[in-house]
């Protein structure tokens, strides 16, 4: 499946403009990294990305059980910093984190913003396909066979 | 299922630790983690009781390096065991790309053992994976006991689809990178059969 599109990092790159956000990210609901935008140097992506899917399917499932579809939107509020993580499409999760507190509703309205226009390019990418790079499986099993080789020294 | 990103360049996979309670899938990856040189590692996540029963899950990336230009990450999971925390297991599972089964050998949680295999039966099938098609892996964890189960029977009582076989006592990492290395394999063989282009 692909979930990643062009526009996407603009997108996010015009939110954070918009709202003066540190990072905004978009996360697969398989805990993948998709995109990255603002300053990510101040803490590990992989492994934000993994909790933000795993708190996002929970928060999900505890929906569910009181008879909601889903939450759209869950938001963590900090000391100094704040996470806002809203779903696109059952898809994506944008995550937004930034640190002023005053900017809570300017951030929530430029979230949906941008998760419309995300959800408006993840309708259109049937159609899309990406040229940049390939990946062939011509000789992918011999160099996958060597790295697993050379990482896992038995 | 796993995710190439065309544009970063990047292959990413997704494998899940599977089993009863206690049986040692956390430490299974805690020694993964302990062995694994900084460069290729990001931070190990658990999320556990006080007690260090798994909660939620642990996660750890490893970086393995490039094939064909490509960065290849595996995301590394583990479930928590316990009979009631099902609904947990189920959102881990989501997206599996491969599963490794720590079956615990020892003679009193061979039910156990029996459970968990069809509890993750009836969770895969209720994503719509097929086992059968699933790169899969069995461990004989905690090899070292005295009541542990008689190597051949087990394994031959665990086994659902003729899977490979791994013996291993996790706390002293025995088998542990043999176990992952043949997960790894299947995995990226899977990817290539069902994910990539035809060459010309
Ligand atoms: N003797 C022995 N003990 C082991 C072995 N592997 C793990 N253990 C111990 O078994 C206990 C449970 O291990 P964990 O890795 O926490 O088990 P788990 O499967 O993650 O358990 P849950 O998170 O509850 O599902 C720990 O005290 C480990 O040190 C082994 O091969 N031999
Ligand atoms: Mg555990």
């Amino acid at each position: 499946m692909e979930i990643y599109s062009d526009g996407m990092k603009d997108a996010l790159a015009g939110l954070l403009g918009k709202t003066g956000a540190k990072t905004a990210m978009l996360v697969s609901r398989e805990g993948y990294n998709v995109v990255e935008v603002g300053d990510v140097s101040y803490f590990n992506t992989t492994a934000l990305a993994a909790l933000v899917a795993g708190a996002f399917s929970a928060t999900r499932e505890m929906a569910r059980m009181v008879g909601e579809k889903g939450f759209s939107i869950l938001l963590q509020q900090g000391e100094s910093r704040h996470i806002h993580i809203s779903l696109i499409q059952d898809l994506l999760m944008l995550v937004v984190i930034f640190s002023d507190n005053e900017s809570i509703g300017r951030v929530r309205y430029e979230a949906r913003k941008t998760s419309m226009i995300l959800a408006d390019q993840l309708a259109e990418k049937g159609t899309r396909t990406h040229l940049e790079s390939r990946l062939e499986e011509t000789d992918f099993g011999e160099n996958a066979m060597n790295l697993i080789d050379r990482v896992f020294q038995t | 299922m796993s995710f190439i990103h065309y544009v970063q360049k990047e292959i990413n996979c997704k494998i899940v630790y599977y089993g009863p309670g206690l049986g040692g899938k956390t430490t299974n990856l805690q020694y993964v983690y302990n062995t694994t040189p900084g460069h290729m590692k990001g931070r190990m996540i658990s999320l556990a009781t006080e007690t260090e029963r798994t909660l939620f899950f642990d996660f750890m990336p490893l970086e393995m390096g490039e094939i064909k230009g490509f960065k290849v990450r595996l995301h590394l999971y583990t479930v928590p065991g316990q009979v009631f925390y099902n609904a947990s297991r189920k959102l881990i599972l989501r997206g599996v790309d491969g599963v490794i089964f720590v079956a615990d050998s020892q003679e009193e949680r061979f039910d156990a053992n029996i459970e968990a295999i069809y509890n993750l039966k009836e969770n895969l099938a209720e994503e719509n994976y097929d086992i059968m098609e699933l790169p899969y892996v069995l461990q004989l964890n905690k090899r070292d006991l005295p009541s542990a189960m008689e190597r051949d029977v087990l394994a031959k009582e665990l086994n659902i689809k003729g899977e490979k076989v791994f013996d291993a006592i996790a706390c002293q990492g025995v088998g542990v990178t043999e176990t992952l290395k043949e997960a790894s394999k299947q995995v990226l063989m899977y990817l290539r059969k069902t994910q990539l282009e035809r060459g010309v």
